[in-house]
C-alpha cells in the first residue's frame, strides 16, 4: 500500500490497516480513529478539516490512506483553514452525499462561523457532521469557551457521546441519520481525553459513497430556497424551528439517542451530558451509587445529544422528583438554563441544581464532580460517608503536601525542541532588547508562541491564528520602535497573508513581520503546507512565501537563515531603524528540526555504514572554563543545553552542559559570539570514515602538539 | 462482580519521552492477559518537552462480563501506581495529591531533566533532590527510586522501556512480566533495545530500595606528589576542617601560576586564620573563594585550560567517537578590548582602554573560531598560554589583586564586628565570576553591595543579626535576575530598615 505523508510526526501503518476491518471484526485503537472508521462505515463521500489537537489524527490517518480512499471513492482535503473546511459541507446542500469535517474547537469553530451560519440556514440534504475536539481543561492550548454556543445560535445539533468507542461510533452513524432526518448539520463534540482514549468496538464493512469521482452525478437543479440569500433566509429561519427541530427531537426520541439509566423512580436525579458520564459514575461509585459497569443506583439521564433538548424527555425525567442535578461543564450554563425553562413551562416544581453546587468555570475534575455530588446528596438527606471522607482526605492531603513540600516546584511548560530553528530568532530578539530597549511584540499561534515562556518571556498579545500582524495595526505608529509581529508559515497560509499582510500593505502600516518558514505546520505534527517542499512522499507544492509577499505588494523583504543569530539581529536592527516606511517582512528560513532529524538520521547512518565520509557535529561546554552563570541558557533554553554538577572541588554552582541529544544546530556557538558570552563553547566534529587528507592534517597537528608535550599541563597537576 | 475495582495507574512524563508508548504497552499487556485496559492522555502542546500525564485503568475481568465504564481522569487519593520518568515530576504528582500513603506505589526515576527556571538561575537554581525524595517517601505507600534514565542510556533504549520493567517488578498490576515482554514484541518496534531496557528496569526496581544517599568523595591529598611542601604548610597553617580545600587551592594556584603565587595564597589564608572568631568552617569557605578568585579567568588561563592534554580523549568519549573516527574541535572565542588590553602593563593597559572608550569601541570584540585540533589553532593558544610568566605584570593581575585585598580587608573588619557578617562577606565573592558581560555585571553588583550596604552598615551601630541577613539578602537578590531589579529593591529595603533602626536608637 502506498502511504503518503511519511514526513509527518506520526505514521499510522497499523491504524490504516484497521480502517479496512469488515463486519464482525474488532477495532482496537484511539477514540478519534474510531471516529475515522465510523465515517467510512457510514458511507462518507468527503472529509475535510484543519489539523490541531486533539483531532489531528483523524485527518493525518486519512491523508496517509490514499489507496483505501481511492478504492472507496472518498475525497479528502486538508483545508486552508476551518472556514474552508466548513464551506466544504456545501456539497451536502444539493446532493445526497454525506460529508464530515473536523477541527480544534473553540478556535476552529470561530474561524468556521461564517460558513457554518450560512450552511445552517439553508440546511443539508446529505448528512453533514462536524467533529470538534473540545480543547477544554487540562492539556488545552486555547481560550476556554464552549462550542455549545455555536450550536445554539445557528441551530446546529450537538452530540456529546459517552466517552467509550461503541457509543462514539454509534453517535457518528446516527449523527448522519439525524442530520438527514432534520436537514441540519450536526456537531459531534469530543473532549481531549475522549479523543485519546483507547478502546475497541465491533466493526462493519466500509460503505462506498453514492456520489463520488467513481459514481458521478449531474449538477443540481436551480432551487432558490437552497441559497442562503434573501428572501429565502426568512422562511429558512422559520423552518429551523417549525420543521427541522421537531424532526430532530422525534429522531432523538425514536432512536433513544439519550439514555435513561438507573432506577426509574427516585426522589432525586442527575442529568449529565454523555461526555461527563464516566467521571460522574466513578464518583457515584465512591458513594455506592454506581459500580464499575456504570450501574447507577440513582435515576440518571445521559444526554448524548445536548442540543436540541427534548422537552418531553426532560420533563418526564424530572416529574415526581424533588430535585435534579445538572452536571454541565464550562460556562455559560446553557443546559441548566434550558432545563429550567422546560421545568417552568411544564409547571414542574422539581428543584434545579447545577452550577450552584458545582463550579461555573473550569474543568469538571473528579474532585469538582465529587464535591458537587456530595453537596447535592447531603442537601437531600442522602449524604454519603465515604464520599465525604474522600473529599476531606483530598483537602487535608493537599495541606499536608503544601506543608511538607517546602520546595517551590518550578513549572515545566513546553519549550522549543532541541535544535529548533525558531529559537535563534528569539535569542536575537533578546540580545536586541538589551541593546535597543523593549519593542511591542505581537504573538501568533504556533510553536513560536513558546517564546512567551522563559527564558524568552516576550510578547504583548495573542489574538488568534494568523492574527499577529493584524493585531499590531493600531499599535504601529504609536511607539518609538516599530512593533514586531511573529507568524509561522502555518499561520501565514491559514489567514495571515490576507488578514495581516494585505491589510498592512493597503493601510501603509509601518511595522515588522517575521515569518517563520520552517516548512511544515509543525506544532500540530509536521503536516505539509502549500509552501512545503514537494518531496517524493510529501504533499507540499513548494510555493514560495517571498513570491506571495511580492505578489501582494510587499517591497521590503529580507531572508535570513535563523541560526545566524548575529545576522538575524542585524536584519532586525535594520528593519527597526530603516527610514523606509511601510510593512517590512523578514522571512526566517530554517527547517523544523524534528522533521529534519527524522529525514537525515537514517541517511547519515546509511552513508556511514557504506564507508562514506560523514561529519557529525555536536556542541560541548568546557566544564573547567564555565563558571556557572548560565547566561547561555537564558539566551537559548534548548533542552539539550542543561546543567550538571561542577567537577571543580572549589566551586559549587552547577556548570552548563550539552547533553547527548544535541543535534549540532550551532546556536550555542552563535549566541556566545553574538552576545559575547564566554569562551566555554566548543564545536566537536566527529569525522567518520575520514579521508586521506583528513588523516594527514591530523597527523601533522598531533606532531606539532607532541613537540610541546610535557609542557602541556594535564588537569590539576602542577606544571612547574 | 459489582464491587470489582479497577487498578489505577498514572504516568507522569515529559512530552516526547515515550510516556504514550509506555501506557500502550501496559494497556495492551492488560488486554492480552484477559483484563480490560483503558488508557488516555492529554498530549497537546506538551509534546514539546512539557510536563504531561497518561492515565490508565485496568480491570481484571472474565469473558462475558458487561462492558465496564472506566474513568478518564485520575482522581487524587485513588492512584495505585504512580510512575514518574523524572524526579521533579514525581513531586508534582505528590503536590497534586496523586501519591497517598494508603495505596500508592511510586516508581520514580532519580534522573533530572532540569526545568528552564532551574537551568537559567544565575547561580544554583536546582531543587534539592534529597528533599524531593524525602517528601515522596513520606507520601507513598512504597516508593522505589532508581536512576531509570541512566539505565535507559546504558541500555541504549527509551526510558519508557526501563519504566515498563519497573512496573512489572512492582507487581501492582495483575500482569506477568512475560505478558509485558510479549507486548513489546507485539508492538514490533525496536524490540531488542526495548527488551534490553525492560530487563534493566526489572532488575533495577527489584534491587532498588530507598535510595542510598550519595556521599561526596572526600578530597584525599595525594601522598608524595611533587610540590607537597606547600601542601604540608597548608596542613599546618589552617584548621583541619579547611585543610582539604586549602590543599586543593594550593594545587589550583600551582597549576595556574606557580609556587610563589601559591605561597601568597597560603599567606592570605594564614593571615585570616590567626584572627579571633575564624573557625574551621569559616576558613574553609574563605580558602575556597580565595582560590577561585586568585585563579581569575583571564585569556591566558582560558588558553591553558583549552590545551589540557587529556581534553581530546575526553571529547572523543563525550562525542561517542569510534576508534577510527577523527575529531575536530573548534573553540568559540570572542575577546573584547578589556580582555585583550588588560594583558598589557597597568599604565599602558589603562591608557589604551581609555582610548578605546573615547572612540566608542568598548563594545567591539573579536569573534574567533579556533581549531585546537589543528596546527594553527594549537600554536595560537600555545603562545597565549605561554604568557603565564608575564601575568603578574598585567593590568588584569593588578586589578584582581586589588579586589582581593579589598575583599579580605572587608572580611577582617566584619569579623571584628560579627563572625556571621564576615561569613556573608566571604560569600559575596560568589558574585564575581565569568567573562565579558557576566564578569562586568558581577563586579558592578558586588561594588553596589559593598558601597551601599556593607560599608554603611559597618560604620553604623546596627544589631548584629540584621547585618548578616542584609548582606545575605543582597547576594541572593543579585543572583535573582540579570537586570539588577531585585538587588535594587533589596538595597532599598535594607536602607529603610537601617534608617528605622537609627530612629529607634535615637
Amino acid at each position: 500500500m502506498a502511504i503518503r505523508g511519511e514526513s509527518m510526526e506520526v505514521s499510522f501503518h497499523k491504524e490504516i490497516e484497521s480502517l479496512r476491518l469488515g463486519a464482525g471484526e474488532t477495532f482496537h485503537g484511539e477514540g478519534i480513529l474510531a471516529v475515522t472508521k465510523a465515517l467510512l462505515q457510514s458511507g462518507v463521500a468527503y472529509v475535510g478539516g484543519y489539523q490541531g489537537a486533539p483531532v489531528t489524527h483523524l485527518l493525518d490517518v486519512l491523508v496517509q490512506s490514499e489507496d483505501l480512499l481511492a478504492e472507496l471513492g472518498v475525497k479528502v482535503e486538508t483545508c486552508t483553514n476551518e472556514a474552508a473546511a466548513a464551506a466544504m459541507l456545501g456539497a451536502s446542500i444539493n446532493y445526497p452525499v454525506r460529508g464530515a469535517v473536523t477541527w480544534k474547537s473553540i478556535v476552529g469553530t470561530n474561524v468556521a462561523a461564517d460558513a457554518l451560519s450560512n450552511l445552517a440556514s439553508c440546511g443539508v440534504m446529505g448528512g453533514a457532521l462536524i467533529i470538534v475536539g473540545e480543547d477544554y481543561g487540562e492539556g488545552a492550548s486555547v481560550i476556554q469557551e464552549r462550542t455549545h454556543a455555536m450550536a445554539l445560535k445557528s441551530s446546529l445539533w450537538m452530540l456529546d457521546p459517552r466517552p467509550e468507542l461503541p457509543t462514539i461510533v454509534r453517535m457518528v452513524e446516527q449523527g448522519f441519520e439525524l442530520s438527514e432526518a432534520s436537514n441540519t448539520p450536526v456537531i459531534l463534540e469530543l473532549r481531549i481525553r475522549a479523543c485519546h482514549v483507547f478502546g475497541s468496538f465491533k466493526t462493519k464493512d466500509n460503505v462506498a459513497p453514492r456520489v463520488s469521482s467513481k459514481h458521478r452525478t449531474g449538477p443540481a437543479k436551480f432551487l432558490y430556497d437552497r441559497l442562503s440569500h434573501p428572501p429565502v433566509i426568512f422562511p429558512q429561519e422559520v423552518a429551523k424551528f417549525e420543521r427541522r427541530m421537531p424532526a430532530a427531537r422525534k429522531f432523538i426520541l425514536e432512536h433513544k439517542l439519550n439514555e435513561r439509566l438507573g432506577p426509574k423512580d427516585g426522589e432525586i436525579g442527575i442529568i449529565v451530558p454523555g461526555g461527563l458520564f464516566n467521571g460522574l459514575s466513578s464518583r457515584l461509585s465512591l458513594a455506592a451509587l454506581s459500580d464499575v459497569y456504570g450501574g447507577v443506583r440513582i435515576p440518571t439521564l445521559v444526554l448524548n445529544v445536548t442540543h436540541p433538548l427534548v422537552p418531553e424527555e426532560i420533563a418526564g425525567f424530572c416529574a415526581g422528583k424533588n430535585a435534579v442535578l445538572v452536571v454541565e461543564e464550562g460556562s455559560p450554563d446553557f443546559l441548566e438554563q434550558a432545563i429550567g425553562q422546560i421545568l417552568r413551562k411544564a409547571d414542574l416544581n422539581t428543584k434545579l441544581h447545577g452550577k450552584d453546587m458545582l463550579v461555573m468555570a473550569g474543568e469538571y475534575t473528579p474532585f469538582v464532580i465529587g464535591r458537587g455530588l456530595a453537596r447535592f446528596l447531603a442537601g437531600y438527606g442522602k449524604a454519603s460517608e465515604p464520599l465525604e471522607q474522600w473529599l476531606k482526605s483530598v483537602e487535608s492531603r493537599k495541606d499536608e503536601a503544601t506543608k511538607a513540600l517546602t520546595i517551590n516546584i518550578p513549572p515545566r511548560p513546553p519549550t522549543f525542541c532541541t535544535g529548533c530553528p525558531e529559537r535563534p530568532i528569539f535569542s536575537a530578539m533578546k540580545i536586541l532588547k538589551k541593546e535597543m530597549g523593549p519593542v511591542h511584540v505581537a504573538v501568533d499561534i504556533g510553536c513560536h508562541a513558546l517564546a512567551t515562556f522563559p527564558p524568552f518571556s516576550q510578547g504583548n498579545s495573542i489574538l488568534g491564528y494568523g492574527m499577529s500582524l493584524a493585531s499590531a495595526a493600531a499599535v504601529s505608529g504609536t511607539q518609538e520602535h516599530r512593533p514586531i509581529s511573529i507568524m509561522g508559515d502555518g499561520g501565514f497560509w491559514h489567514n495571515g497573508l490576507l488578514t495581516g499582510v494585505t491589510g498592512a500593505v493597503f493601510n501603509k502600516d509601518d511595522e515588522i513581520l517575521i515569518v517563520m518558514n520552517n516548512g511544515y505546520s509543525s506544532a500540530t505534527g509536521q503536516q505539509d503546507l502549500i509552501s512545503s517542499a514537494p518531496e517524493t512522499d510529501g504533499r507540499g507544492r513548494g510555493l514560495d512565501i517571498e513570491q506571495a509577499l511580492k505578489g501582494v505588494g510587499v517591497s521590503w523583504i529580507k531572508r535570513v537563515r535563523t541560526y545566524g543569530v548575529s545576522k538575524v539581529a542585524a536584519t532586525l536592527r535594520e528593519a527597526l531603524r530603516t527610514p523606509v516606511k511601510g510593512l517590512k517582512v523578514i522571512i526566517a528560513d530554517g527547517e523544523c528540526q524534528l522533521a529534519r532529524q527524522r529525514r537525515i538520521r537514517p541517511e547519515m547512518a546509511k552513508r556511514s555504514a557504506a564507508g562514506e565520509r560523514v561529519v557529525r557535529t555536536r556542541f560541548w561546554v568546557d566544564p573547567e572554563v564555565c563558571t556557572g552563570d548560565h547566561s547561555c541558557i537564558r539566551l537559548s533554553g534548548c533542552p539539550s543545553l542543561t546543567i550538571k554538577p561542577t567537577e571543580d572541588k572549589l566551586r559549587t554552582d552547577p556548570v552548563a552542559h550539552v547533553n547527548q541529544d544535541c543535534v549540532g544546530c550551532g546556536l550555542c556557538g552563535e549566541v556566545s559570539h553574538a552576545a559575547q558570552l564566554c569562551p566555554s563553547f566548543a564545536e566537536i566534529n566527529v569525522i567518520e570514515n575520514p579521508s586521506g587528507w583528513d588523516r594527514l592534517r591530523h597527523r601533522l597537528a598531533r606532531g606539532v602538539r607532541r613537540l610541546f608535550e610535557g609542557r602541556v599541563a594535564p588537569a590539576a597537576v602542577p606544571a612547574e | 462482580m459489582a464491587d470489582l475495582k479497577p487498578v489505577k495507574v498514572l504516568i507522569a512524563a515529559l512530552g516526547g519521552e515515550g510516556g504514550g508508548v509506555l501506557a500502550g504497552w501496559i494497556a495492551n499487556a492488560a488486554v492480552a492477559s484477559g483484563h480490560v485496559g483503558q488508557r488516555t492522555s492529554i498530549p497537546g502542546v506538551a509534546q514539546r518537552t512539557g510536563a504531561t500525564t497518561y492515565y490508565l485503568e485496568v480491570l481484571p475481568q472474565r469473558a462475558g462480563d458487561a462492558r465496564p465504564v472506566l474513568a478518564l481522569n485520575p482522581a487524587p487519593g485513588e492512584v495505585d501506581l504512580m510512575v514518574a520518568s523524572e524526579l521533579l515530576e514525581s513531586i508534582r504528582a505528590v503536590q497534586a495529591g496523586y501519591v497517598t500513603p494508603d495505596r500508592t506505589v511510586l516508581l520514580a526515576s532519580t534522573s533530572r531533566v532540569f526545568t528552564v527556571d532551574e537551568k537559567s538561575a544565575m547561580g544554583d537554581g536546582r531543587v534539592d533532590p534529597e528533599r524531593m525524595q524525602e517528601a515522596a517517601n513520606r507520601f507513598a505507600r512504597r516508593a522505589v527510586f532508581a536512576d531509570f534514565g541512566r539505565a535507559a542510556a546504558d541500555a541504549r533504549c527509551p526510558v519508557s522501556a526501563v519504566l515498563l520493567g519497573a512496573v512489572a517488578a512492582s507487581e501492582v498490576l495483575p500482569i506477568s512480566a512475560d505478558a509485558f515482554r510479549a507486548a513489546i514484541r507485539a508492538e514490533g518496534k525496536a524490540v531488542d533495545a526495548n527488551l534490553r531496557g525492560f530487563e534493566a528496569g526489572l532488575a533495577l526496581a527489584e534491587a532498588a530500595s530507598p535510595q542510598p544517599k550519595a556521599s561526596a568523595a572526600p578530597v584525599v591529598p595525594a601522598a608524595g606528589s611533587p610540590a607537597n611542601e606547600l601542601e604540608a604548610t597548608a596542613k599546618k597553617q589552617v584548621p583541619p576542617e579547611a585543610a582539604a580545600i586549602a590543599i586543593e587551592g594550593v594545587r589550583r594556584l600551582m597549576d595556574y601560576q606557580g609556587p610563589r603565587y601559591a605561597e601568597l595564597y597560603l599567606d592570605r589564608v594564614g593571615r585570616l586564620a590567626k584572627r579571633a572568631g575564624a573557625d574551621g568552617a569559616f576558613i574553609r569557605e574563605l580558602a575556597r573563594h580565595l582560590a577561585v578568585r586568585m585563579s581569575f579567568e583571564d585569556t591566558i588561563r582560558v588558553a591553558q585550560l583549552k590545551l589540557r592534554a587529556d581534553r581530546i580523549d575526553r571529547l572523543r568519549r563525550e562525542a561517542k567517537a569510534r576508534d577510527d573516527d577523527l575529531i575536530e574541535v573548534v573553540e568559540f572565542l570572542k575577546p573584547g578590548p578589556e580582555e585583550i588590553f588588560s594583558l598589557l602593563t597597568p599604565r599602558l593597559g589603562r591608557a589604551v582602554l581609555a582610548f578605546v572608550a573615547r572612540r566608542g569601541w568598548s563594545e567591539k570584540s573579536l569573534p574567533m573560531r579556533v581549531r585546537t585540533t589543528g596546527t594553527g589553532g594549537f600554536l595560537r593558544l600555545k603562545a597565549l598560554s605561554g604568557l603565564r610568566a608575564w601575568r603578574p605584570r598585567t593590568l588584569r593581575y593588578a586589578e584582581e589583586q586589588a579586589w582581593i585585598e579589598r575583599w579580605l580587608s572587608l572580611v577582617e573588619r566584619a569579623l571584628a564586628r560579627d563572625p556571621a557578617l564576615a561569613r556573608e562577606v566571604i560569600e559575596t565573592a560568589r558574585l564575581v565570576k565569568g567573562y565579558g558581560e557576566t564578569y562586568k555585571r558581577g563586579h558592578a553588583n558586588w561594588r553596589r553591595i559593598v558601597d551601599e550596604v556593607i560599608e554603611p552598615l559597618l560604620a553604623e551601630r546596627m544589631p548584629k543579626g540584621l547585618l548578616a541577613d542584609a548582606v545575605l539578602q543582597c547576594r541572593v537578590a543579585a543572583l535573582a535576575d540579570p537586570d539588577g531589579n531585585s538587588l535594587t529593591a533589596v538595597i532599598e529595603s535594607v536602607r529603610a530598615a537601617s534608617a528605622e533602626q537609627r530612629v529607634a536608637a535615637e
